[in-house]
């Protein structure tokens, strides 16, 4: 029993052409157990900001606390939204302070830069060891089959609705063939001027 | 007192993984049977070059992968077994009979297996195209298609996406497909096994991609004409540095191609 | 082998709970209420370690309760349940871990919805239609799948609330002849008696 999947759930995130997307699974289980189907992993951070956090449900929600505590006092700090990269530092920092006795989530970072809106992905493991991907990160126990199902069907350069085409396909097929993952998904596209959530009609077993 | 000798306890394990990936797709009147020539163990790259796709018959082709010594000796079994079978009965066993007999032939080990996983892919007696996969001990069953070993986990998902058009929904007036058109099929195989290979470690270095053609089925107007790799190994062709792309072949009923791809080496 | 349930329906929450204490194989007592009132509109389920159970249901009661008294006005059900949740979540990473399973059911008045919450041991929260624990969720929560209605009458929720207790009589290998039941709604926390 690893306590990485003891709850199950799945990540994944696209970088599209000024655009980012990031979905996840809805299950939340107690190792074969389904115990709801409407948990939520993925939480905006600021409106063009998003992070999800895949593993141990206890400390998603705790993780979510302490974010929207440190982001909260990082904007009034400094009297400005926090950037993606700065907040992927701060996600980082935040679990390697318990290094020897970790926070269990593997965090998936997206969102936009100010300005340029340059499309910014990150992952990083449970310790806080950093990853920026140029194409899509993904993470949760659905992680291997993210990677091959995106490997063939991302491309450089997707416009939104191209990207939300993708990314939604890539997490169903995904979670389709992993028992911890499913039941339902949610999909987050972030683009310059707004984010379009939509909920998937995917399979209920 | 002479010391006494307890019992001592030796632990021995005759298996072990060496990675790579097959996989499988039929068509309506032909079979594509693939898999990376990468031979691994642990982090060791034992060689660049071992096939795990063999040609059985005409009409079939098997591909075996997980615990390579295992591989080929169930391959050179079968193999044995098909021979037998034609001094016996003067032709070469249907496709669907040498599935049944290698589930007999896993289960026979039931106790001590070959540590493989099987797919056979061919033609069956009607001319359409078939893939049966087994496990380790037998079980099987015919299926459209099929991704084994190391990388299944990233494959078999894309497969269902691109092959069973799962979580698609088809437009009103054009339903999906049953079964795909040959290059379409190979471009899904090549796609499968670059992605396999960008991601796993152990899957890399070559690609062959075996195609069974059904009677009267040929390669032309797939673009293959004169592609660097491509050979006919059919029985009746003696041609060993298969001139594929030339005429017509000396073979009556089915016809079997091999592609030959490289993959990264990384 | 202990087992609790919940369901909400139109304007109301039920929870139950068996009321079996119990040590090792010995049935110790067979009328425990092991649900607890923790505020007008708020009642809690409880099971897990004995001793750590009732410490930890007190404990919550007290604090949801000076909440109460500090504020002049009770705590909300969401409110009261991210406060549990820290609550275990934190004694999880603590030297000695309260290890309590809990089921949350309450009545927001500020909107005038039922609110079911699903917790366990770890500090896990999740907002549900029905729940359950223990070996009794095996069976309730493919029974629930089926009849669960959240429009439901109080009728129609305790006959499905009873469907699931007597299948987990008929079906789970200990007796639990006897379940504690408890309603939330807009008029408070009441005791039904089946």
């Amino acid at each position: 029993m690893s306590i990485m999947s003891y709850n199950g759930g799945s990540i994944v995130a696209m970088v599209g052409k000024d655009c980012v997307a990031i979905a996840s699974d809805l299950r939340l289980g107690n190792q074969a157990l389904t115990i709801a189907t409407n948990f939520e992993k993925v939480f905006p951070v600021t409106d063009r900001l998003y992070v999800g956090l895949p593993g141990l449900a206890t400390d998603v929600v705790t993780l979510r606390e302490r974010f929207r505590f440190r982001v909260n006092m990082y904007t009034i700090k400094e009297e400005r939204e926090i950037e993606p990269e700065t907040f992927a530092h701060l996600v980082s920092s935040t679990l390697y302070e318990r290094r020897f006795g970790p926070y269990f989530v593997e965090p998936v970072i997206a969102g936009l830069e100010k300005g340029t809106n340059k499309p910014f992905i990150a992952t990083t493991d449970l310790i806080g060891c950093l990853t920026l991907p140029k194409d899509f990160a993904v993470a949760g126990t659905a992680s291997d089959k993210l990677f091959g199902v995106a490997e063939g069907l991302w491309e450089p350069d997707l416009e939104p609705e191209d990207l939300f085409e993708t990314i939604s396909q890539t997490l169903m097929n995904a979670v389709d063939r992993d028992a911890f993952s499913g039941w339902g998904a949610i999909v987050h596209l972030i683009t310059p001027d707004q984010v379009i959530t939509r909920t998937l009609k995917a399979r209920m077993d | 007192m002479s010391p006494t000798v307890g019992p001592v306890s030796r632990d021995f394990n005759p298996y072990s993984d060496n990675g790579g990936t097959i996989l499988a797709i039929a068509g309506e009147d032909f079979a594509v049977v693939a898999g990376d020539t990468r031979q691994s163990e642990g982090y060791n790259i034992q060689t660049r070059y071992a096939p795990k796709v063999f040609r059985l018959t005409d009409k079939a082709v098997l591909a075996v992968n997980g615990f390579a010594a295992d591989g080929n000796m169930f391959v050179k079994k079968v193999k044995q077994r098909l021979e037998w079978y034609r001094h016996a009965h003067g032709k070469d066993m249907q496709l669907r009979a040498i599935a049944r007999m290698i589930q007999t032939m896993l289960y026979a080990k039931r106790f001590f297996p070959y540590y493989v996983y099987n797919i056979l892919g061919g033609i069956e007696e009607d001319g359409s195209g078939a893939v049966y996969s087994f496990d380790p001990v037998g079980s099987y069953e015919r299926e459209a298609c099929r991704a084994a070993g190391a990388a299944q986990s990233l494959v078999q998902p894309f497969l269902d996406n691109q092959i069973y058009f799962k979580n698609q929904t088809p437009a009103i007036d054009a339903p999906f497909p049953r079964h795909l058109p040959l290059s379409h099929v190979l471009s899904i195989v090549t796609d499968s096994f670059t992605s396999a290979t960008e991601r796993h470690i152990e899957v890399g270095d070559g690609l062959e991609i075996y195609i069974i053609l059904a009677k009267g089925k040929t390669l032309s107007g797939l673009g293959l004409d004169g592609v660097k790799g491509l050979s006919e190994v059919t029985s009746t062709v003696d041609d060993s540095d298969g001139s594929a792309s030339e005429g017509e072949s000396l073979a009556e009923g089915e016809r079997i191609f091999v592609l030959r791809r490289e993959l990264k080496k990384d | 082998m202990e087992c609790s349930f919940a369901i909400t329906g139109k304007d109301y929450v039920l929870v139950a709970s068996d009321t079996n204490a119990a040590r090792s194989i010995i049935k110790m007592k067979s009328d425990e209420d092991k649900t607890k009132i923790l505020s007008p509109h708020l009642v809690m389920t409880y099971s897990g370690e004995p001793g750590d159970t009732v410490q930890f249901a007190e404990y919550v009661e007290r604090n949801i309760r000076l909440q109460h008294i500090r504020n002049i006005h009770e705590l909300r059900p969401s409110s009261s349940a991210a406060w549990i949740r820290r609550s275990l979540a934190d004694s999880l990473r603590s030297r000695h871990p309260y290890s309590v399973n809990l089921l949350l059911g309450g009545y927001d008045a500020a909107t005038d919805t039922p609110k079911l919450y699903w917790i366990d041991y770890l500090g896990t929260l999740a907002e549900v239609p029905f729940a359950a624990h223990g070996y009794g969720s095996y069976f309730a929560l493919s029974l629930l799948d089926r009849y669960h209605n959240p429009e439901a009458s109080l009728e129609e929720g305790v006959a499905t609330l009873k469907r699931c207790i007597s299948e987990v009589q008929k079906r789970l290998v200990v007796n639990l002849e006897t379940f504690k039941v408890r309603v939330v709604d807009k008029d408070g926390v009441r005791e039904i008696e089946l």
